[in-house]
């Protein structure tokens, strides 16, 4: 048992605790009153001070500590919530994670103190409270002192403490003999651990370690395994051998924070012989033991309501334990050998389809067909499952973007607020990593760029506070996200004129230029429109970062803005990178696939039916107005003597584009695994990698969002 | 001590695979060659870099082809059963293979035997490719440099 096997659980407690701390604390600026949340707060702000204890994070307990005063504060009603004590919160939670950033890197807190935050929010106490401050800094001592001194002298009156009549086996029994002879002090001890404490086995072995120390630990109550699996209650009793006075052990022991208090006397062998005196005492102790629990909750949290939050803690309890953590890698790992077995069925099928053609397997082949069959089925079953394993929502990159933009509101000095939708919709946990960073720049965009200042929203009629929209869901095989506040819109004027001066595009070219296009500059590498550099956007690495970085995903993404009226970009990103189903086409005797999820339908039309518009060619289908893309032409196969008078087009869709690809022959579907063309010709737009057929054969997949 | 040390060194011999191409002979490092496959299919890969041919599946891998020969400006490669792809495996770029007209032989060559002053080299081949000029008997073998090859790839 170590403690750096706690680091881990640490790192994702103290990180989800953080969390709900900003959550709530945004909560709490807007119904300053609501107890609920205050409770929350608390609870989490003290689970994050007593974990950090644990694990001897000191500087980020005092921090903790402090913050939870001023919370606790904030409970008893001694001081109102405003939005300049909510900055010092926010500033404090921004410490917290610096230190978890560092211990995560580092398995250590490092050594900022953080002592001018800290004095910040003393003095905010002081500053707040005026006369009464005194109880602000020591408060929560205090009040668990006097809770110590009621306890032990409830201890007292009710009798015999656990250790004198814990269970002894034979061979620890003999051992307290030997050790008595060999003339060492023995000591019955038990220690009660405060009842909010989380990681009690980690403060367990604390305290085991403390001891060890001064001496052995001759028996255990309950059993060290039980207590190493946090089966106990909220005290365990142990039997100590040492040459040591007691006074130093208790004082080592009570230095593990989170330790209630300790109970301890000189034992002798005797005591734990199980004659007649003592047969009575066990049940005793157990009926003691829940009561004192019972009797000690409510009145440390009475107004915390700490028995609903402990019951929702332990009703959490099974589902944490069904759940197994795995390294990404082994996932990708398993991923890879799952895309290995989909190449080498796609072989068997192929065989399979080319021994049917000989026609002289006959009965036999039947059979084999069914089995390869069986396969694939199980094969995709597979996939999926994998997959789905690798899949995470959105949520948890996606939940600290309501505090980025309260913090921009503020330095921005312009109202404005977040909604958020479908924060459930999942992704490839590697996607998830890497959209954060496209998302938080888009939404800094609008936040600086699209909200107008109060004035000017005002003459143009809008309500005063700015609304930004996050909106997440799925649609076919892509996971749309939606950026989309209620601004100034992109001034295409400006953004042409931007580009004449920048020489990209002559002024009579910028004439013809559509507003689209016009738009697409803005994703140009070095191109900023902000008029002034803030530190929140304007220095030119901007949308062509979120550009590159979200088609490094295989998506991509779209705007579409209104003057004056707002913007809205489109983040559009495949939900899965490793393997899809796909149409494989014929073009020439070069084989190619199309995604199936952005296959609309299949079309076999006449040539007749072409027509034109602005020189292009279009086809007229049920309404619809589609242009026609000629593969051929675009990949630069040979040119065919003789077109046909019948044309097949695969329909495609993407959002609410759509566009018809020709292609010479369809070859059916079929389940592939997407591989990379390697770096050296990755700066292909059209082809946005290969996969191997049955037959070893390589097909390159064409990005039918690169096309539409 | 030191001394011997040099002499180790000096004659410490690099292998080189001697490939053809067209008439003249080329020695390429073999620590960069994983692996050397015949002629195969190659997908054609649209609006590729042009003297990339295409893309091979070498055991389940995907691996871009490219053609020396429309790097350096010779004439176009005509496949034979002579013809041999040669997979280089590289830190930066991974996997890239190279079609060669002729596999030969594999010599060693001691950093005597090269001569390093290739300023002046065929008039075809621009000089960058090249790093040095190894004797083998009568035979003269141009050495590649490798990362000058793939890495002219990138710039582009």
């Amino acid at each position: 048992m170590d403690i750096s096997q706690y680091l881990d659980i640490f790192i994702d407690e103290t990180a989800e605790h953080i969390q709900s701390l900003s959550d709530n604390i945004m909560a709490l600026e807007q119904e300053p009153e609501n107890a609920d949340t205050i409770n929350e707060i608390f609870r989490a702000a003290h689970s994050l001070k007593g974990m950090a204890g644990t694990m001897g994070f000191k500087k980020m307990q005092h921090l903790t500590h402090d913050m939870e005063n001023v919370f606790q504060e904030i409970r008893n009603g001694n001081v109102k919530v405003n939005s300049n004590m909510i900055d010092i919160l926010f500033e404090c939670l921004s410490a917290v994670e610096e230190y978890l950033e560092t211990v995560k890197s580092t398995s250590d807190e490092g050594s900022n103190d953080n002592e001018v935050l800290i004095k910040k929010l003393n003095d905010y106490l002081i500053d707040s409270e005026g006369g009464s401050s005194e109880s602000g800094d020591d408060s929560s001592e205090e009040a668990s002192d006097s809770e110590e001194d009621k306890s032990e002298g409830e201890a007292a009156s009710s009798g015999e403490a656990p250790f004198k009549t814990m269970e002894v086996d034979e061979s620890s029994k003999s051992k307290l003999v030997e050790a008595s002879e060999a003339g060492l002090k023995l000591y019955g001890c038990t220690v009660y651990i405060q009842s909010d404490c989380l990681l009690k086995a980690a403060r367990a072995f604390l305290v085991f370690k403390a001891i060890e120390d001064f001496g052995e630990i001759l028996a255990f109550n309950p059993s060290s395994q039980d207590i190493e699996d946090e089966k106990f209650d909220l005290c365990f009793s142990v039997i100590i051998a040492s040459q040591s006075e007691f006074e130093p052990i208790k004082d080592a022991i009570c230095a593990v924070s989170e330790i209630d208090r300790v109970e301890y006397d000189v034992v002798t062998p005797d005591m734990y012989n199980q004659d007649d005196q003592e047969e009575g005492l066990p049940k005793e102790e157990e009926k003691k033991v829940p009561a004192k629990a019972e009797t000690k909750a409510p009145k440390k949290d009475a107004s915390n309501k700490s028995n609903n939050k402990q019951a929702k803690k332990t009703g959490n309890k099974p589902v944490t334990a069904r759940t197994v953590r795995v390294d990404i890698e082994k996932l990708d790992a398993l991923m890879n050998q799952v895309s290995e077995l989909i190449i080498a069925k796609n072989s068997l099928v192929s065989i399979s389809t080319t021994e049917g053609n000989n026609g002289n397997q006959g009965f036999e082949s039947q059979g084999f067909h069914e089995q390869i069959e069986y396969l694939e089925r199980i094969t995709t079953n597979l996939h999926e499952s994998v997959m789905k394993v690798r899949m995470v929502p959105i949520e948890t990159t996606v939940n600290k973007f309501p505090r980025m933009i309260r913090d921009l509101s503020r330095k921005l000095d312009k109202p404005m607020h977040l909604v958020m939708t479908g924060e459930e919709t999942e992704l490839d946990r590697t996607v998830v990593d890497q959209i954060g960073d496209p998302l938080q720049h888009l939404l800094r965009n609008s936040a600086d760029h699209g909200i107008e200042d109060v004035d000017l929203r005002l003459q143009r009629g809008k309500p005063e506070e700015g609304k930004i929209e996050l909106n997440a869901y799925q649609e076919g095989n892509n996971v749309i996200i939606v950026v989309k506040d209620d601004g100034g819109g992109i001034d295409t004027e400006a953004v042409k004129r931007k580009a004449i001066e920048r020489g990209i595009v002559s002024e009579d070219a910028a004439e013809d230029l559509t507003d689209k296009e016009i738009i697409d500059f803005l994703f140009m590498p070095s191109f900023s429109m902000a008029k002034q550099i803030t530190d929140i956007s304007g220095r030119g690495v901007g949308l062509d970062v979120v550009k590159s970085n979200i088609e490094a995903l295989g998506g991509d993404v779209e705007v579409k803005s209104e003057y004056g009226v707002g913007s809205k970009f489109t983040v559009r990103l495949p939900l899965t990178l490793a393997i899809i189903q796909a149409l494989m086409v014929e073009i020439r005797d070069e084989k190619y696939a199309i995604a199936l999820g952005s296959i609309m339908n299949i079309e076999n039309i006449s040539k007749s039916d072409i027509k034109y518009v602005q020189a292009k060619e279009v086809i007229h289908l049920r309404g619809l107005v589609i242009p026609l893309i000629r593969l051929d032409q675009l990949l630069d196969s040979e040119p065919k003597e003789e077109e046909d008078d019948n044309l097949t087009v695969v329909i495609v869709k993407k959002g609410d584009n759509h566009a018809g690809l020709v292609v010479d022959n369809l070859m059916g579907q079929q389940e592939i695994v997407i591989k990379s063309l390697g770096k050296v010709i990755d700066n292909n737009k059209i082809i946005n990698g290969a996969t191997i057929l049955g037959d070893g054969e390589v097909a390159l997949i064409i990005d039918v969002n690169a096309l539409v | 001590m030191a001394n011997n040390e040099m002499e180790v060194v000096n004659q410490e011999k690099v292998q080189y695979i001697v490939v053809k191409i067209g008439s003249e002979q080329y020695g390429l490092n073999i620590s960069y060659v994983d692996n050397i496959v015949r002629m195969q299919k190659i997908t054609r890969v649209p609006k590729a870099p042009h003297h990339y041919v295409g893309v091979i599946n070498l055991r389940g891998e995907i691996v871009p082809v490219m053609s020396i020969r429309r790097k350096m400006g010779l004439e176009d490669d005509v496949y034979t059963n002579k013809t041999r792809i040669i997979i280089l495996k590289l830190e930066a770029q991974g996997l890239i293979g190279v079609i060669v007209d002729e596999v030969r032989e594999v010599i060693n060559l001691g950093e005597d035997e090269i001569d390093r002053n290739v300023q002046n080299t065929s008039k075809k081949v621009d000089a960058n490719f090249i790093n040095g000029i190894g004797k083998d008997g009568d035979e003269l073998i141009s050495i590649f440099e490798i990362s000058a090859i793939v890495d002219a790839v990138e710039t582009i």
